[in-house]
């Protein structure tokens, strides 16, 4: 009994919890990248020809987001059933765009007109209990190219 | 060439279906699969169980497991009751049943494969009457009489190890205890269910010997003292709630249409004498 009673407490607390987080966080990654449009970000590899008064340097964003006990308990029914993880489907937008932003901002330090031959890396940096995943980290880099 | 990031719609990589909508209906399927699971389970191994002879169980070396240091002999007067009480059933003839005694403070007393019995002195300490008494070995040799402990011991090993292979298939710790905790609650009305049957035979014996059955209502009564207020919850317990037990006693003396008030016989002062040498037996 006591089993389902910290169960429930815990669950309730992810949900809470992980719901007010991810609902504050993308309110703020939506008006960040409003903010931040300004500066694009160039998936090719070619750089802009005929720019000889641009230099670049390698700017990258990082960030972890620990996935929250509600998630990881729907993620793992899921397991059992397969489908569309859709718990962690949020998160994993959450972590890419909020890494796309912070690679950003340090390219609107450097001035920087735009972003070139930007790269994505995600990988789950911590194995919880039974090595479900923990917390997930995702790495965005690319070249700024900025005014000499 | 310009370059621009077009301003994307929200929603492309998640999805608008709410996240408690997807908790209740995976939740409710994926427990009420193993619920259903475990119940066809337990259906299917009943009808092979009952068919291991009862010679097999007798063959277990279960009586080293119960016989420790704190097994004595059992005095006349509780040998005489067990006696009366298992004749009273008119078991099979192979059905032999032995009656240990155990010198421990535990209020409780249980039947196991092989038609083994025991007692502990706990809970014959906390008797008054010998008609609990009979209620205690009566509800026992009930339990042996339908294989109950064959049947438990079979439900317990395949329902273990159905929910082992389930667990290994989903890996993640809070599911397991969760499928872990659903199997176990559909196991537990079984044996619910054996303890009901198991009451109501022991009542009847009651009545055949004493001429009525105030001995169960009694013996539920110390439990009720002992254990004092019991959870709510039953769906977890091996054991009905004693309430519960009480109310399908009354229910068996109503059908008989006996009186309530009976006299129920004393223990004999000899043999509280005698459990309360075995209790400074302990203390020294």
């Amino acid at each position: 009994m006591t089993d389902l009673i910290i169960f429930i407490v815990l669950l309730s607390l992810g949900y809470g919890f992980g719901r007010y987080a991810e609902k504050n966080h993308y309110k703020s990654i939506i008006q960040r990248e409003k903010e931040l449009n300004s500066i694009p970000a160039i998936a090719s590899r070619i750089p802009p020809v005929g720019r000889p008064d641009l230099t670049n340097q390698l700017v990258a964003g990082n960030v972890v987001i620990s996935v929250d006990y509600f998630k990881q308990f729907i993620a793992g029914l899921k397991n059992l059933l397969g489908g569309r993880v859709t718990s962690y489907e949020s998160l994993l937008d959450r972590a890419r765009r909020e890494a796309i932003l912070r690679m950003k901002e340090e390219a609107k330090n450097l001035n920087a007109e735009f972003v070139f031959n930007v790269k994505l890396e995600t990988s789950s940096i911590h194995k919880g209990r039974g090595n479900g995943i923990g917390s997930v980290e995702v790495l965005a880099y690319g070249t700024a190219f900025y005014p000499v | 060439m310009e370059y621009t990031n077009p301003e994307l719609p929200e929603g492309i990589n998640t999805s608008d279906t709410h996240p408690l909508k997807e908790f209740f209906l995976l939740t409710i399927g994926v427990l009420a699969f193993i619920f259903i699971a475990v119940t066809l389970l337990i259906i299917i191994v009943d009808n092979f169980a009952d068919k291991i002879p009862f010679e097999m169980e007798k063959n277990l070396p279960v009586e080293s497991f119960i016989t420790g240091k704190s097994a004595e002999t059992l005095p006349p007067y509780l040998d005489k009751v067990s006696q009366k009480v298992i004749k009273s059933f008119e078991l099979p003839e192979n059905m032999h049943i032995t009656v240990h005694y155990l010198n421990e403070d535990m209020v409780n007393a249980f039947a196991t494969l092989g038609g083994h019995i025991a007692l502990y002195r706990g809970l014959l300490d906390k008797l008054k009457y010998e008609d609990e008494l009979a209620m205690v070995i009566a509800h026992e040799v009930a339990h042996i009489k339908y294989r109950h402990p064959i049947l438990s011991t079979s439900h317990g090993i395949v329902v273990g190890l159905a929910l082992s292979i389930f667990s290994s298939a989903s890996g993640n710790a809070v599911i397991n205890q969760l499928m872990g905790t659903t199997g176990m609650a559909s196991l537990m009305r079984f044996s619910r269910d054996f303890e009901y049957q198991a009451d109501k035979d022991a009542v009847k014996s009651l009545i055949k010997l004493y001429g009525h059955a105030e001995g169960g209502i009694g013996l539920f009564n110390v439990f009720k003292s002992e254990f004092g207020k019991e959870s709510r919850f039953e769906f977890l317990a091996t054991h009905p709630l004693t309430e519960n037990r009480i109310s399908q006693t009354t229910k068996i003396i109503n059908a008989n249409s006996l009186s309530s008030g009976n006299v129920m016989t004393e223990l004999p002062g000899e043999f509280k004498l005698w459990l309360k040498k075995q209790k400074d037996k302990t203390e020294n």
